[in-house]
């Protein structure tokens, strides 16, 4: 994404921080709806709208999990692995979405670059476990093996939202 | 049942209130009114001292105590800050909170800002909650187009406004000093305190941090007055709590309790449906998971802080974990380590290293290649993060691990001596819930 529009995003909140640096994640999250993850470019086009240089910038986004400084596939999947969803089978979920998705069971990226799986922490959804997260934006639980291969298939055939939000 | 919604309105409305003019017609900011145009400042805070209202993320300290810490002389802006990072395992109450009745919290946030005299609040939220993100960001937008934000909020001559801000995918940013460096555009790993958030928070400003839980109560508490919220629960335990429970029940749920009123064979058995025909409760984390794990002998323990404290736990978030006899404490135990080698931020050497090791020696005892020795290696290890690092993450992570390998110590000896532990049938049932 570049610098204008990031700026387009964050300029009109700017006066609700006392200091220009909090942007620097509003403004990486955004610049990541693009394609998902953050590329040298997105990087550079966050120290460029919010005035700070690319090193800390790209400092401030390793820290967090649900910035990807790698490519990801089109959609991710989020599958909780703590211990409420461990207790209603959240690693049979797992090992069953990597299956369908073709990736080890730790995870990875489909070979088509569709899907990209991985283990997650609590979601805040143990109601439902086991649970699963799609993106940041739809979380689904309880889910069955059949579910899951149900999820992955969905996945692959529909179409990308404009802004991926993870 | 003795179920009570009070901070739980929606539920005692039938109704979702993301929409103003419900919430409006289920009493939702009459308290503001009442504490804008009735009561100073002094007095709104002295409201939440007498209420007893004690802080719901987790460590419990008196809400009212906390905004009485904020220095009234200061040169620099007041700020209020919701803790919306709800990441403890087992812990999903505020999501509902801020699904099904945001403006609560808006109003609750308010009212502590009029209380400290505070500029603006902010609501950190976690990443993963984007979709109760939008919600929140909705409700604000609502609450600014009606006055209740802004400049002169709803008639008075209080300016406030709120802020969300979302997070991106840390455990660690819920610590409160984590969660203000990331709010200040820094990566998100705990500052050393003194100084605490109340002198220099946010911008170095005062800053009164709060729970969604907590600050969703004050509300009720103005409405209905600080003696009617100390009147529920013990002296030390006032007011209703929201425990979310999950695991091996048959009802996992939120459920709204008065403290004390409640034991953890209730809240288990009778509110969330008990087990599975022929399964028998094992083991209860019952303040998320960063506390020490209880076993049968605990079930006829009131559900209140000093009970809890008193059985060797604490009632931390009350995310109430529980495991049936059909489990592996040896893989739960596991399971946790691994959690907080994750979630550590890596700043202190004790706790980067320390989570480390104790996820690999569980890691060896679930595979069968664990000895004896281990589990004194355990405490060992365990003893030397605690009080050596900068956070509460390593003190409290340590709990669910040295409390089980001493609680359940048979279960690891016998892992140790017959091969490690295989991976039990989880329960796949699916959940009615509540
Ligand atoms: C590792 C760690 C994680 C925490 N996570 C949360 C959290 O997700 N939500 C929360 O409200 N408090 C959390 N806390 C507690 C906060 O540091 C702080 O005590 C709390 O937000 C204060 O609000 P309260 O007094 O209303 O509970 C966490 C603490 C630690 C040490
Ligand atoms: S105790 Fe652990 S999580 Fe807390 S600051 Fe130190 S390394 Fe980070
Ligand atoms: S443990 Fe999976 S959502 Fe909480």
């Amino acid at each position: 994404m570049n610098a204008a529009a990031i700026s387009a995003h964050i300029e009109p909140i700017r006066h609700e921080y006392a200091e220009g640096r909090s942007l620097i994640l509003p403004a990486l999250k955004y610049a990541q709806t693009e394609k998902g993850h953050l590329t040298r470019e997105d990087i550079e086009a966050v120290a460029e709208a919010t005035g700070f240089s690319a090193a800390y910038v790209e400092s401030v986004a390793s820290f967090y999990d649900r910035l990807y400084l790698q490519p990801t596939g089109q959609r991710v999947v989020s599958v909780c692995v703590t211990l409420s969803c461990m207790l209603r089978g959240s690693d049979e979920l797992m090992e069953r979405i990597c299956d369908r998705a073709g990736v080890s069971h730790h995870g990875g990226t489909s070979e088509d670059g569709m899907i990209t799986v991985q283990e997650a922490q609590c979601l805040g959804y143990c109601d439902h476990a086991p649970a699963v997260q799609v993106d940041a934006e739809q979380t689904r639980g309880p889910l069955t093996l059949d579910d899951a291969d149900a999820l992955v298939d969905e996945l692959r055939t529909s179409p990308r939202p404009d802004e991926l939000w993870r | 049942m003795p179920i009570r919604n009070v901070v739980y309105r929606q539920r005692e409305a039938g109704q979702v209130l993301t929409d103003l003019s419900d919430y409006r017609r289920a009493g939702g900011y009459e308290a503001l009114r009442t504490a804008l145009t009735e009561m100073d400042r002094d007095e709104t805070v002295y409201a939440f001292v007498r209420s007893g209202l004690r802080g719901r993320g987790g460590a419990g300290f008196p809400m009212g105590r906390k905004a009485s810490f904020i220095p009234k002389d200061s040169v620099l802006p007041a700020y209020v800050v919701c803790n919306a990072d709800e990441s403890e395992p087992g812990t999903f109450k505020d999501r509902e909170l801020m699904e099904t009745n945001p403006f609560q919290l808006l109003e609750g946030i308010t009212l502590a800002g009029y209380a400290i005299g505070a500029v603006r609040g902010y609501i950190y939220i976690r990443g993963e909650y984007e979709h109760q993100a939008r919600i929140l960001d909705a409700a604000i937008a609502q609450a600014r187009t009606a006055g209740f934000l802004g400049q002169g909020v709803a008639g008075s001559g209080f300016d406030f406004d709120i802020t969300l801000y979302r997070g991106a995918g840390a455990y660690i940013c819920g610590e409160e000093t984590a969660l203000l460096e990331s709010l200040e555009g820094k990566r998100g790993q705990p500052r050393l305190k003194p100084p605490f958030p109340a002198v220099a928070g946010l911008y170095a400003s005062p800053t009164l941090i709060n729970n969604v839980e907590t600050l969703s109560a004050l509300p009720a508490i103005i409405e209905h007055g600080a003696d009617w919220y100390a009147s529920m629960g013990t002296e030390k335990s006032t007011g209703t709590k929201l425990f979310s429970i999950s695991g091996h029940v048959m009802k996992p749920g939120n459920y709204e309790i008065v403290l004390h009123d409640t034991t953890l064979r209730e809240l288990v058995y009778d509110i969330a449906g008990g087990f599975r025909p022929g399964r028998e409760f094992a083991a209860a984390w019952v303040g998320g998971s960063s506390v020490n794990v209880l076993g049968p002998e605990s079930l006829d323990t009131p559900l209140d802080y000093e009970s809890m404290a008193e059985a060797g736990s604490s009632l931390g978030s009350a995310g109430c974990i529980v495991m049936d006899d059909s489990g592996s404490i040896v893989r739960a135990t596991l399971r946790l380590a691994q959690f907080y080698r994750h979630e550590s931020c890596g700043k202190c050497t004790p706790c980067r290293e320390g989570t480390l090791w104790l996820e690999r020696i569980l890691q060896r005892i679930v595979d069968g290649e664990g000895r004896m020795e281990d589990l004194e290696l355990i405490e060992s290890l365990a003893g030397r993060m605690v009080g050596r690092v900068l956070c509460a993450l390593a003190d409290t992570g340590v709990l669910p691990v040295t409390s089980a390998v001493r609680r359940f110590r048979d279960d690891f000896v016998h892992a140790i001596e017959n091969g490690g532990v295989p991976r039990p049938e989880p329960m796949m049932e699916v959940p009615v819930g509540g």
